[in-house]
């Protein structure tokens, strides 16, 4: 998944939401000493719980009533469920809105998939061919009409209309029966052989194997949308809600006020509960206004919160009440992706990961070691299952070395070597950030010639074949817990020369390309998960076509009435769902 | 224009003491200056400009002076993990090393950020205001003086500018030179130098063109033009050697008060980050230090009062000339 900002002045919301952690190892901080302490590195994942009973259990110091206010520096692009896939839209949408076939609990610092309007986690044939799903009884929207299963199997058909709800997530081309052949609803009509609806099961066909469905089943895109009353251009200003929550008003663009949605039945829930009256999200605030609103915490602002990562000035305050400090993170991997038609020799690009000044650059790009950025050197996050820890430089991710880029420099006969990367000139970060790169890449030795863009026009730059870059600053989200969403949809040779650049380092080395088709065609998912590990570390070691640039991390605040809000490791924003005002 | 008889007893009580003082052929522009000297809050503000313009002036010798460095911090030593300064404020005390702190996340120097930001200042405010007033004095003097078509096209140029918003103009010029010149590093800074200037400057001559156009318009039909035209001056002649001493007043006055307006527009441009990338500036300095405002407001502080200080100035001497060049007005 594709970070929409340019690494170096990243809000938390603006990745694009990650689904999926589960999996792999341990989480890697105890959840007392979250809150103060800084972050080992990465997210976790305990897995699935395909047996968690509803009603979820309400906390005993939770009050009933009040309202929250979110404020945040971000506006959502959009808040129809088929078109979010970025971190705020879906979890809003997800925690409090729409509900879908199975959703995120948090449980014991650790998001575990659960069952949502779906009974179980979906029962998969036996080569994953073919998904059922089980709707429950007593579901209802909020205008007190029942849930359908029908309803279900429309949204899944409305999610192929990529032409008229774009920018949603597109796994169903891939994976789905027909997929590169439906065209959606609106264009095919809803006959659509892929989606199978008997009584309360909804059973999805595949084209090839499609493991992961489940948690694919947790998206927004996977809600109960009437067909009767869609209308895709209007339909995310106000999407029917079934969760415990439903729009009151939305200003796109400004505000989101959300009230209890009374038919919301929570013995049919077995993630979400409905404390609050109401919320109120407040979108385009200035970050210094609101920081001070919640770090001063009178009135109304004990009720306050956000999900935007704090600034070094906000953790600083926050640090006399670390209570209200939220950490944790969320599986993204910042890169510098280095050119491969550009940057031919290893060397070069091995002396740009030495030269590279990772301190420097993510301070004054206003990123807090060990908080919102965290070292690393695999390119697969902490977390993901197979996931291989190795060190193809030995500096660590954050000890560079500039003599030792010199020297490889030397020894490729190129000294001086001239590096071309974009920054932001109207973000005062952006410029710092470059002001550093600049200096740590003069230390090693290359001559570095930053270009400037600015923030609205960075992205269509650095995903433009001719511009005259060789280096592109980026990163990539899990989808999966494995590698598998990962090294084909950024590292595949097929991929270079597509719309986009989904290839950011122009990476076409026919061995690599030939050892993920082996592990796609052949591998069982607990092979090529391992697989995947042993891939990431390969392609590093042997040809280094990225320089990892740390992991993401999450640092939120809220007042001090606030109660429940955790890091949702799976998008790095606040559990949503499980949240309640104490005392 | 008829002379006020309150004006006339006024005048009248003046006399004697102006012949006492036996200073017969002092020009109007000698008196004015003469009444600025004895202005004591003129003074007070000229001294402060004059120490700003040494400062701007003699910014490299005071870094040098003060061991200093511009831009010169390493995030890495300079700042503690949490990104705030390891010497100086806001956590420990004040340090020679750094008089005015460092800047949080970089390291960088304030106090040389501080200097060459008056320098970025001063210089374009003064650059501005040069080019505006002798482009409102020329177009104010041709329009005056042309009648007819030329001087309605002109009033109507001038319209024009007057009605487009500046800071709209100033936030779409930017991008487009950023995407024309953003390969070219070493050009793009000076290119968006220009581009400042020229947005200044181009939005500033209006007010005074219009001002010298009624000017011109009542100066022409006096005798001493029509004596100058029957004899055949040229018309530039008249324009520069008849017209223009006459309008010297007006001119310093817009000047004076046009070098503060440009000082606040440079800083309230690099603060909405339209301006120069790479050039210090204290509009680029309070928009980073905003954030920092309860933790570190040394950081903010600085610039602020550097602006507030320097356009007070400017201000209540601008006030003071036009007061001294006024002859309306009795102290």
């Amino acid at each position: 998944m594709r970070l929409k900002k340019p690494a170096v002045a990243l809000a938390t919301a603006a990745l694009m939401t990650l689904a999926a952690c589960g999996g792999g190892s341990g989480t890697g901080t105890d959840p007392g000493s979250e809150n103060t302490g800084t972050i080992e590195g990465g997210n976790a994942g305990s897995g699935k719980n395909p047996d968690a009973q509803a009603p979820a259990e309400v906390p005993e110091d939770a009050t009933e009533g009040g309202t929250f206010t979110v404020l945040t520096v971000n506006v959502p692009s959009t808040l129809d469920p088929t078109q979010a896939y970025y971190t705020d839209s879906t979890a809003i949408l997800s925690d409090l809105v729409t509900r879908s076939l199975t959703q995120y609990a948090y449980v014991d610092g650790e998001m575990v998939l659960i069952p949502d309007m779906a009974t179980d986690l979906g029962r998969p044939n036996e080569d994953n061919t073919e998904w059922t799903f089980t709707l429950r009884e007593g579901l209802k929207y909020e205008d007190g009409t029942d849930v359908k299963a029908e309803d279900v199997a429309y949204a899944i058909k409305r999610s192929f209309a990529i032409e008229e709800l774009p920018d949603g997530p597109t796994y169903q081309t891939t994976f789905f029966l027909d997929g590169d052949k439906y065209k959606g609803p609106f264009q095919d009509g809803t006959d659509y052989a892929g989606v199978e609806v008997n009584g309360n099961d909804i059973t999805i066909k595949m084209r090839r194997p499609f493991t992961d469905m489940d948690y694919y089943a947790s998206f927004p895109a996977f809600t109960a949308i009437p067909e009767a009353k869609d209308n895709p251009a209007t339909y995310g200003r106000h999407p029917l809600a079934t969760g415990p929550y439903k729009f009151a008003d939305y200003k796109p663009g400004t505000s989101l006020t959300l009230v209890k949605n009374e038919f919301w039945d929570p013995e049919t829930d077995p993630g979400r509960i409905q404390m609050v009256d109401g919320w109120e999200f407040k979108f385009g605030q200035d970050s210094a206004k609101l920081e001070n609103v919640i770090i001063n915490d009178t009135g109304e602002a004990q009720t306050t919160l956000t999900y935007d990562n704090v600034t070094a000035s906000g953790y600083r305050s926050i640090q006399e009440d670390p209570d209200r400090l939220v950490t944790g993170t969320s599986p993204c991997t910042f890169m510098w992706f280095l050119d491969m038609t550009k940057i031919t020799d290893i060397n070069v690009r091995k002396a740009i990961g030495y030269a590279y000044p990772y301190r420097a650059a993510w301070k004054a790009a206003g990123e807090i070691e060990g908080v919102t950025r965290v070292p690393g050197t695999s390119i697969l996050p902490p977390g993901t299952a197979g996931r291989v820890e190795y060190d193809p430089l030995g500096i660590k991710g954050v000890n560079t070395d500039p003599e030792k880029s010199k020297e490889l420099l030397q020894e490729a006969g190129a000294m001086g070597y001239e590096i071309k990367f974009l920054f932001a000139s109207d973000d005062a970060l952006s410029v710092q950030a470059k002001d550093q790169l600049v200096n740590g890449l003069e230390a090693g030795g290359f001559k570095a010639t930053p270009i400037a863009s600015t923030l609205e026009t960075i992205r269509t730059d650095r995903t433009d074949y001719d511009s005259p870059i060789n280096v592109r600053s980026s990163g990539w989200c899990s989808d999966w817990p494995s590698g598998g969403s990962w090294f084909p949809a950024q590292w595949s040779g097929d991929l270079v020369g597509l719309e986009g650049m989904p290839n950011p380092s122009n990476f076409k080395v026919a061995e690599m390309d030939a050892l993920q088709d082996k592990i796609l065609d052949t591998m069982t998912p607990e092979e090529a998960a391992a697989a995947w590990g042993e891939f990431d570390k390969k392609m590093q070691t042997e040809y280094y076509p990225a320089v990892v640039t740390g992991y993401s991390g999450t640092a939120m605040i809220h007042g001090s009435k606030v109660g429940g809000m955790e890091n949702d490791n799976v998008r790095g924003m606040p559990t949503f769902q499980r949240m309640y005002i104490t005392e | 224009m008829g002379i006020q008889p309150t004006e006339l007893v006024v005048s009248n009580t003046d006399e004697p003491e102006v012949k006492s003082q036996d200073v017969a052929g002092r020009s109007p522009t000698q008196i004015a200056l003469d009444r600025l000297r004895h202005d004591k809050i003129a003074m007070v503000c000229l001294a402060v400009v004059a120490v700003f313009v040494l400062i701007a002036i003699f910014a490299p010798l005071l870094t040098d002076l003060f061991g200093v460095e511009l831009e010169g911090g390493d995030p890495v030593t300079d700042t503690k993990a949490d990104s705030f300064p390891a010497i100086g404020p806001p956590d420990y005390g004040f340090t020679w090393e750094a008089p005015l702190g460092l800047e949080p996340r970089t390291g960088n120097d304030l106090l040389a950020e501080w200097f060459y930001g008056a320098r970025t200042s001063l210089g374009v405010a003064t650059f501005a205001t040069v080019a505006a007033t002798l482009m409102g004095i020329v177009i104010g003097l041709v329009a005056g003086f042309a009648r007819g078509w030329l001087d309605r096209v002109i009033a109507f140029v001038i319209d024009i500018f007057l009605s487009l918003p500046f800071i709209l103009v100033a936030l779409a010029l930017a991008p487009i030179i950023v995407s024309r010149f953003g390969a070219q590093p070493e050009r793009l800074e000076f290119v968006q130098l220009c581009a400042l200037l020229f947005v200044l400057s181009v939005f500033g001559w209006m007010t005074l063109a219009r001002l010298i156009r009624g000017e011109v318009l009542s100066l022409r039909e006096r005798e001493f033009v029509q004596a100058a035209r029957v004899i055949g001056v040229p018309t530039r002649s008249i324009l520069f050697k008849e017209l223009l001493p006459n309008l010297v007043a007006p001119i310093v006055v817009s000047i004076s008060l046009g070098l503060p307006a440009f000082v606040t527009a440079e800083a309230g441009l690099a603060f909405l980050g339209i301006g120069v990338v790479g050039i210090p500036s204290w509009g680029q300095t309070v928009n980073r230090a905003v954030e920092f405002f309860s933790t570190y407001p040394l950081f903010l502080y600085a610039p602020v009062v550097g602006i507030c200080l320097l356009v007070i100035a400017l201000n209540l001497l601008g006030d003071a000339v036009r007061d001294a060049f006024d002859p309306k007005t009795r102290r």
